[in-house]
């Protein structure tokens, strides 16, 4: 009607226009329907391969094997077996086939993004080809079914941590102790309270090597004096036989009693130069201070009990020759 | 009072509805009869592809082009971005090729001749043309109906091969560049996606676009009466009408192939 005048106009040329829309469109469809079935291996000679494996999930029909990451064959059908098996039927072009040898292994894996993957490996290519319709198990990794196990254990793990650095942990309490030492090492006793454990037992221990010294300065004073006063005593009272064999007695006493603490001072020494030079024995050491300080004051004790026997067997002069313990 | 109103409605909208599938058995009738092809009726279709077809082509191959460059890009890259480009190819063939632009296609061609068809058989109805031809013993079914159902179709089919081969080879392109190297891998997706059935398809849901868009618009302007103010409520519901349908055959082939 309205678009008469304009159908005249062009009438000359209308078919062939058509025609020639069509027929690009025939070429194309046709073309474009023999490049898939060309791309699908239609028209290529392929050899079976089945694939066995106890769970067929993510594979789909068209799916590829890959082979060093080079599609080789294509799944083409997949089947329940009758042993419940999944059978995975591949087709392979028979160009690709010689990849495929009998000692290949075949993979079928799934990652966490992505459709499952089927991977061949051969690892001896002269081996022998594998044969036409061959039937080979698959062997599966499934990354989704590692991550519930992965997590499991690493939430046992991280429970282990946390009962360890927790404020009730043991590693926290080790830590508390290290804190404590090196707090004392770091105090007035050093090494020494951090052996004895406090500041008031290692002063107790320094107090005590200080009072040995100064006895010791003393007791050489107090031998002077006694073997002078034995010089006196022997000068004028050696008729005297009681006075003088008791006091015989007592000066060998006391010299064997200085022995011992003699004996008990180089120790003191000895565990001095140890506890000073911050030793790696440190507890040793202090072993040895408890029992040292125990025989000075066991030495000190019999010094003592010893001059007061020889005040008071003393008969001349007492107050000068008063002997006191430090 | 709404009530008679709304069933009359529904009527109505049954009523074209039946209009329309009985057309189409008539219409799928006359086309397998040998006397629907004449001289006359292949000058009707060959007017209509041009119509249809010809004169809709620079432009929508420029338009379907740009659209599928624009969706292709936005595919390729994203999906390299996030590590997919395995899948970029797939994502454009499935989405771009096999459902936009056959969708695309089928809409364009029913905006713009749905309506023109739709109008023109409402107005030979007003002014007694078809009854003319009646008289003549030409029957309006195979002379002017079924040339133009079967032009559309082969329209919507051309436009549709064309935009989608265009596309097919932008994806190429966007993917591999213009290197001869990507030709295997793309062969390789090509034959993932474009399975036989998927094949049989696409031609099955692009013919039945390309049929509906004309088959639709002439049933609806047959309920034209003599009355030349029916025809623009004719064309309405032919559009109306045919959107739907088109609507309906998208959602089907979905449904089928994913669902």
């Amino acid at each position: 009607m309205a678009a008469a005048p304009d159908d005249k106009a062009i009438a000359k040329n209308l078919p062939f226009r058509a025609g020639l829309l069509l027929g690009l469109t025939v070429i194309i469809g046709v073309g474009f329907v023999l490049y898939v079935l060309w791309a699908r291996g239609v028209f290529e000679a392929t050899q079976r391969l089945t694939l066995v494996s106890d769970n067929a999930e993510g594979v789909s029909i068209g799916m590829d094997l890959t082979f060093s990451g080079f599609p080789i064959g294509r799944v083409y059908r997949i089947e329940l077996g009758d042993d419940g098996r999944a059978r995975i039927d591949v087709r392979v072009p028979l160009k690709d086939a010689r990849w495929l040898k009998k000692s290949t292994i075949f993979t079928l894996e799934r990652g966490i993004v992505g459709s499952a993957r089927i991977r061949a490996f051969t690892g001896n290519l002269q081996d022998e080809s594998l044969a036409d319709g061959a039937e080979r198990p698959v062997l599966r990794g499934d990354t989704s079914e590692e991550i519930p196990r992965m997590v499991a254990s690493l939430r046992s793990v991280l429970q282990n941590l946390e009962d360890m650095t927790g404020s009730t942990g043991s590693l926290q309490a080790s830590l508390g102790n290290v804190k404590t030492v090196t707090e004392r090492l770091a105090g007035k006793g050093g090494v020494l309270a951090a052996a004895l454990g406090s500041d008031e037992d290692a002063k107790k221990v320094l107090l005590a090597i200080d009072h040995a010294n100064t006895l010791l300065s003393r007791m050489g004073g107090v031998a002077q004096r006694l073997d002078g006063v034995l010089a006196k005593a022997d000068d004028r009272l050696f008729g005297n036989g009681g006075v003088v064999d008791g006091t015989q007695r007592a000066v060998d006493q006391a010299n064997a009693l200085l022995g011992e603490v003699r004996e008990s001072l180089k120790g003191v020494d000895r565990i001095l130069a140890d506890a000073q030079a911050v030793s790696g024995n440190a507890k040793a050491a202090s072993r040895d201070l408890s029992a040292l300080r125990a025989e000075v004051d066991a030495s000190l004790r019999k010094v003592n009990s010893l001059i007061d026997e020889i005040n008071r067997k003393w008969p001349f002069n007492k107050g000068e020759t008063q002997i006191r313990l430090p | 009072m709404d009530t008679p109103e709304h069933a009359a409605h529904a009527i109505r909208w049954f009523e074209a509805w039946g209009h329309a599938a009985r057309f189409a058995l008539a219409a799928a009738a006359a086309a397998l009869s040998r006397e629907t092809y004449s001289a006359a009726t292949r000058a009707v279709a060959v007017r209509q592809i041009y119509f249809t077809a010809w004169q809709l082509l620079p432009g929508f191959t420029v338009f379907s082009a740009v659209l599928s460059l624009l969706v292709i890009q936005i595919t390729v890259n994203a999906a390299r971005a996030y590590g997919l480009s395995d899948y970029a190819l797939e994502l454009v063939f499935r989405v771009l090729v096999l459902e936009l632009l056959p969708f695309g296609t089928a809409l364009i061609v029913a905006l713009r001749s749905g309506s023109a068809i739709s109008a023109e058989v409402a107005l030979m109805h007003a002014s007694g043309e078809l009854e003319a031809m009646r008289a003549q013993g030409i029957d309006p079914l195979k002379r002017e109906f079924v040339p133009r159902v079967v032009a559309c179709a082969l329209s919507v089919a051309a436009l549709t091969v064309i935009t989608c081969a265009i596309a097919l080879v932008l994806a190429y392109i966007a993917m591999y560049g213009v290197s001869p190297w990507g030709f295997a891998p793309y062969t390789r997706e090509v034959a993932g996606v474009f399975s036989i059935a998927i094949l049989a398809g696409f031609i099955l849901k692009s013919m039945t676009f390309g049929v509906v868009v004309a088959g639709i618009p002439i049933a609806a302007g047959l309920e034209a009466n003599a009355n030349l103010k029916s025809a623009p409520i004719a064309v309405m519901g032919a559009m109306v009408r045919l959107i739907l349908a088109l609507a309906v055959i998208e959602f089907v082939s979905l449904a089928v192939k994913y669902a």
